[in-house]
């Protein structure tokens, strides 16, 4: 009895001894059901929209349904969120019910959680302020949607050619998955811009070269001023704490219909059975909340070759290694990443050493180099900002000091004559003295 | 033009039949005098073409050089019997300062030689 107690005794202390492997010690970004609030204008979305709806429940989030203009909408309590998600498809609300408006939803971004907006015909200012902070102007005319007369897809319903088919992707397997979007995306809504100068919004989605946006009921005098790729129909912004937001101009976009529609182009060769709203759709949302694309750098060490502490200061010509791992998340925890464009930098106010770092295959991402011949205080530094994925920005402070007094070897080649000479002058000095004192 | 070149050499055969009648003694510090200053400038020259990398090697050597030239005229200011200003001193008092200020210069420099 005694024995196979202390057995056990000692297995289990070996194990716990065991180190768990890296990525399964970092704790994990979110729960696994992340709560997500719908805001919508009317409930009948819930089955019009319902494949939209089912795909994100199927993936594990759990989905609450509000009407906009509901009396007790609240995102959080005290500081605290109740959601880590929104996605408003409430185009026509003027007003949101609750604690809710315009600067509560930025806040919520702010606090680095995800948004889904929509914005569609007869928008109201509310969704147009929200989209304005996050960067993406909607088209200001109310009644401007986006035309198309060479991309539409001929309706019944449709003489505008308002209803479009867009194909004009963004190339990222990080946004749109690695297959890509097989057929093109129906698209039925207002158009929007962003400002060229703004660098953190992505265009995921742009209108052809021959789309435009205007009011198909009004005569203008002027050429319309969004036309071409400016006009954008699907945008996202990831911000710089890592919140990702979608904006999308079209409700309908998401609706049952549009996923199991065809698309024929009128006048155009190739159809598809059914759209690529479906794809586009999830491929997104995988996206949006952070499935795909979020990357996490831990355990940054730098030491000397031959040495494994990790020292104070460095020396000028010194070879060091650095090394540090990178892991994405991903539905099944945090996987390596693998990335070969990830680069060191040994900077004082501008790089002294810009490396690549090589990985091995499981998120250990290492370099090595020789310290320049310049002291102070260095960083190590690796700024990682790609398409789609979160930014990176590492630094860590080095002091770098010059040779010290004895780390030169002690009798130095060069001043050897300087050496000859003062021995000279001494035994010249000896020998004077004895010529001065002798001297008859 | 002749008579400058005439007068020139006039001017240096008159100075080496003065410098012949110095005492030997001022000779041998002359001598020791010029033998600092070449060392002096041969390690002038070797830094020009080398470099100063160990500086602090180079200032103690030139200065050990230009250093005991210094001390040794002064020693030959003050042996000279023609000089007025040190008529009352001996020569042994003059040699021992000679001894003394070499020895503490030559102190200095080996410290700072590295």
């Amino acid at each position: 009895m005694e024995t196979s107690m202390l057995q056990l005794l000692f297995v289990s202390s070996l194990l716990s001894l065991v180190p768990l492997s890296s990525c399964l010690s970092l704790s994990p970004l979110r729960s696994p059901h992340p709560r997500i609030l719908v805001l919508l204008d009317d409930l009948a979305l819930k089955s019009s929209h319902s494949s939209f709806f089912s795909s994100l429940s199927d993936r594990g989030y759990i989905l609450d349904y509000k009407r906009a203009s509901d009396p007790s909408l609240a995102l959080k309590k005290f500081g605290e969120y109740f959601f880590d998600g929104l996605i408003v498809f409430s185009p026509t609300t003027e007003k949101f019910g609750g604690s809710v408006d315009a600067a509560s939803i930025i806040d919520f971004v702010d606090s680095g959680r995800d948004l889904i907006l929509a914005g569609d015909v007869g928008m109201s200012d509310v969704i147009r302020d929200i989209a304005y902070e996050c960067g993406v102007d909607f088209e200001e005319e109310p009644d401007a949607v986006v035309l198309d007369h060479f991309n539409f897809v001929s309706a019944k319903s449709d003489i505008d050619h308002s209803l479009i088919s867009a194909d004009s992707f963004i190339a990222s397997s990080v946004i749109l998955g690695e297959a890509g979007i097989q057929a093109p995306v129906l698209f039925h809504g207002v158009a929007h811009s962003v400002p060229p100068a703004n660098d953190m919004v992505i265009k995921v989605l742009t209108g052809s070269p021959t789309a435009y946006s205007a009011n198909p009921r009004v005569h203008s005098k002027e050429p319309p001023t969004l036309t071409g790729s400016s006009v954008g129909l699907v945008s996202a912004i990831q911000a710089r704490n890592n919140a990702r937001v979608v904006i999308f101009g079209s409700l309908a976009l998401f609706s049952n219909r549009y996923f199991t529609s065809p698309v024929k182009k009128h006048g155009g060769a190739s159809s598809y059975e059914k759209s690529g709203n479906e794809q586009f759709v999830t491929e997104l949302s995988k996206w949006v909340f952070h499935e795909r694309g979020h990357l996490k750098a831990v355990n940054v060490h730098h030491h000397r070759i031959g040495e494994t502490q990790e020292p104070s200061m460095y020396r000028i010509t010194d070879n060091l290694e650095y090394s540090m791992e990178i892991y994405e998340w991903s539905v099944n925890g945090w996987l390596p990443y693998a990335g070969d464009d990830v680069q060191l930098q040994f900077y004082m106010m501008s790089p002294y050493v810009l490396k690549t770092l090589t990985h091995n295959g499981q998120g250990l991402y290492s370099t090595s180099f020789q310290v320049p011949d310049v002291y102070g205080v260095f960083q190590f530094k690796v700024e990682y900002n790609r398409l789609g994925y979160t930014s990176l920005s590492l630094s860590k402070q080095i002091p770098v000091r010059p040779f010290r007094h004895n780390d030169y070897e002690r009798f130095i080649f060069a001043a050897y004559p300087y050496y000859s000479s003062c021995f000279s002058m001494m035994f010249g000095f000896f020998v004077f003295g004895l010529a001065f004192l002798y001297h008859k | 033009m002749a008579s400058t070149a005439g007068e020139v050499r006039a001017l240096l055969s008159s100075l080496r039949s003065a410098y012949a009648a110095t005492p030997t003694k001022l000779k041998i510090i002359d001598l020791y005098v010029a033998y600092a200053i070449c060392t002096a400038l041969i390690q002038v020259i070797y830094m020009a073409i080398v470099g100063s990398f160990p500086f602090n090697a180079f200032l103690s050597g030139f200065l050990s050089s230009v250093g005991t030239a210094v001390l040794a005229v002064c020693l030959r200011m003050q042996v000279n019997p023609k000089n007025k200003e040190f008529k009352e001193l001996p020569l042994e008092r003059a040699f021992a300062d000679f001894v003394l200020a070499n020895l503490v210069l030559h102190l200095v420099i080996m410290n700072f030689l590295g």
